[in-house]
């Protein structure tokens, strides 16, 4: 039973970054129609950033915190600019290619900087409580409360503001969002800025806990990726449970039968899944654009 | 009102919309007529600023708009009510017509004009929380001239509101741009029932093969042999 319910909470844990990235794929999914493949890479770039703002600039671990959200934000704004806006009106298959190419420049960028080993932040909050027969790091009680809190204040925002609901309006019908006034370059922008900013917090969030290395984004990419095909590529809840889901599945299948067959667990999972219901958990049939 | 002198439009290598010059007086209620393919809808979305003219110039109350992008171009109070509708299927209709209120700022002026939808189409009130994607194809088109109407347009353009749409819907909607005219809207309909729109309409313009070919008061419009034989099926 202890086994159990630390699992559950190494699970959550695990789900919460993971939702947290699966949002902003699914978010820019509304803006791009296609997944932004880069996006796991911003992820990790985040991570060094941090890492760089604690380890050379030598500030606290929430103020780097807060200044890599706000840079890596104004990462997504250049990323949209410089690599989607050109080819907005092209083939998807183009901004599948120019995903690739930035997740290319992104990973080699960071391993020309720091190096391809891993760095280690060290923990803030080392505290560790003992729950129910459960250790819980403050580190990783900390995932789970600012994770839920970011998906609540990203829930209130889209649902409850005029600009957030722009955002779905863009997501839903790009040129009758332009006939009723709204701009969908800025939205574009500020949808691509939530995104990078949520998986920077996200990568800040889990660097004290696990190694980051230049790879990281690329698992975490695809994770994010099979997440919102899970809920339902678009779907704002789908990449919620989505991420839940799949981060109970390894923390799971890691402690019960192997942790070195997790990632098998997770994709396994997606196949599942897809195999009894195509379009996702959340998700509805649309006419795609493939 | 509006103005417009030689634009022409290409939509990749080809000249949909070639050399059309014309002008709509503030407050008048004009017909555009044309068959499929005509490039009604090109006209008017190059109006609108989703598409730019590779040639000529429109102009808004004195203003030239053409290099404006749409989103701009609203702002400006002229609005146009597309075809196909373009809505927001997965918003409730409530949220569908505030988001045509989004460039406005005046909070009672914006309740004013939903209520004025409301007044005119009762049916969106009852169904204010439905997701606009459940409508049907009228309720749907209703939806889409209200989200127009909370732009508060001085102009609409109103592209082909009775497609796919029963007869008895038609007449309905037809009433309510008659009804948007008389409070002081200046309206450009495209249709490809001829009958309906000249029947309502004061001017009429006829579009083939992206020029304009004929103009004229929309009563003698449905006396003219070529409308007759082309449009109306007599």
């Amino acid at each position: 039973m202890d086994l159990f319910l630390q699992q559950i909470f190494n699970g959550v844990m695990l789900g919460s970054t993971y939702a947290i990235v699966a949002l902003g794929l699914t978010l820019v999914y509304g803006i791009l129609q296609i997944p932004n493949f880069a996006h796991g890479h911003m992820y990790m770039l985040g991570a060094y950033v941090c890492f760089f703002l604690i380890t050379v600039v030598a500030i606290p671990y929430w103020p780097a915190v807060a200044v890599t959200a706000a840079f890596m934000a104004g990462g997504g704004v250049v990323l949209e600019w410089l690599a989607y806006r050109p080819l907005r009106h092209e083939s998807p298959i183009n901004s599948l290619i120019a995903a690739l190419g930035a997740l290319i420049v992104l990973e080699n960028g960071v391993i020309a900087l720091w190096g391809p080993q891993g760095h280690r932040i060290g923990n803030p909050f080392p505290a560790v409580f003992d729950v129910l027969g459960i250790t819980m790091s403050g580190q990783r009680l900390l995932v789970i409360v600012i994770g839920v809190a970011l998906m609540l204040l990203l829930q209130l925002f889209i649902k409850k503001t005029t600009l957030g609901s722009t955002i779905e309006a863009v997501a839903q019908n790009q040129e009758g969002a332009m006939l009723v006034g709204i701009n969908v370059n800025l939205v574009s922008s500020l949808t691509f800025a939530i995104s990078t900013g949520l998986a920077a917090v996200a990568a800040c969030l889990v660097a004290p806990i696990f190694m980051i290395s230049p790879s990281m984004g690329a698992m975490l990419g695809m994770k994010a990726f099979i997440i919102c095909i899970l809920g339902g590529l678009g779907s704002v809840p789908g990449a919620i449970f989505g991420g839940l889901i799949l981060g109970l599945i390894e923390a799971l299948g890691g402690g019960y039968i192997s942790s070195a067959y997790k990632d098998v667990f997770a994709f396994g999972a997606l196949v599942l899944i897809l195999a009894i219901k195509p379009t996702g958990l959340f998700g509805k049939e649309v006419q795609g654009r493939w | 009102m509006l103005k417009l002198k030689n634009v022409t439009t290409m939509i990749g290598e080809h000249q949909v919309i070639l050399d059309v010059s014309l002008e709509i007086a503030e407050g008048d209620f004009v017909a555009l007529l044309g068959g499929n393919g005509a490039g009604k809808s090109t006209l008017f979305r190059t109006i609108a600023g989703v598409l730019s003219p590779s040639r000529g110039k429109v102009e808004f109350k004195g203003e030239a708009i053409h290099k404006y992008p749409a989103h701009k171009i609203v702002g400006k109070g002229l609005c146009l009510c597309p075809e196909g509708r373009l809505l927001f299927p997965q918003l409730p209709v409530y949220k569908n017509l505030m988001l045509g209120a989004y460039r406005r700022k005046d909070k009672r002026d914006i309740k004013d004009s939903l209520e004025q939808v409301y007044a005119l189409f009762p049916i969106l009130k009852e169904r204010r929380k439905q997701m606009a994607g459940t409508f049907s194809g009228g309720e749907q088109q209703m939806l889409a001239i209200g989200r127009a109407i909370m732009s508060k347009p001085q102009m609409l353009l109103l592209d082909e509101p009775s497609m796919g749409l029963a007869p008895l819907i038609v007449e309905g909607i037809a009433d309510a741009i008659s009804t948007l005219n008389k409070t002081g809207i200046t309206v450009f309909l495209s249709e490809q029932n001829a009958q309906i729109a000249l029947m309502i309409t004061r001017h009429g313009y006829v579009l083939e093969n992206g020029s304009l070919v004929l103009e004229g008061l929309s009563a003698d419009l449905l006396q003219n042999e070529k409308v007759k034989k082309a449009y109306l099926g007599t």
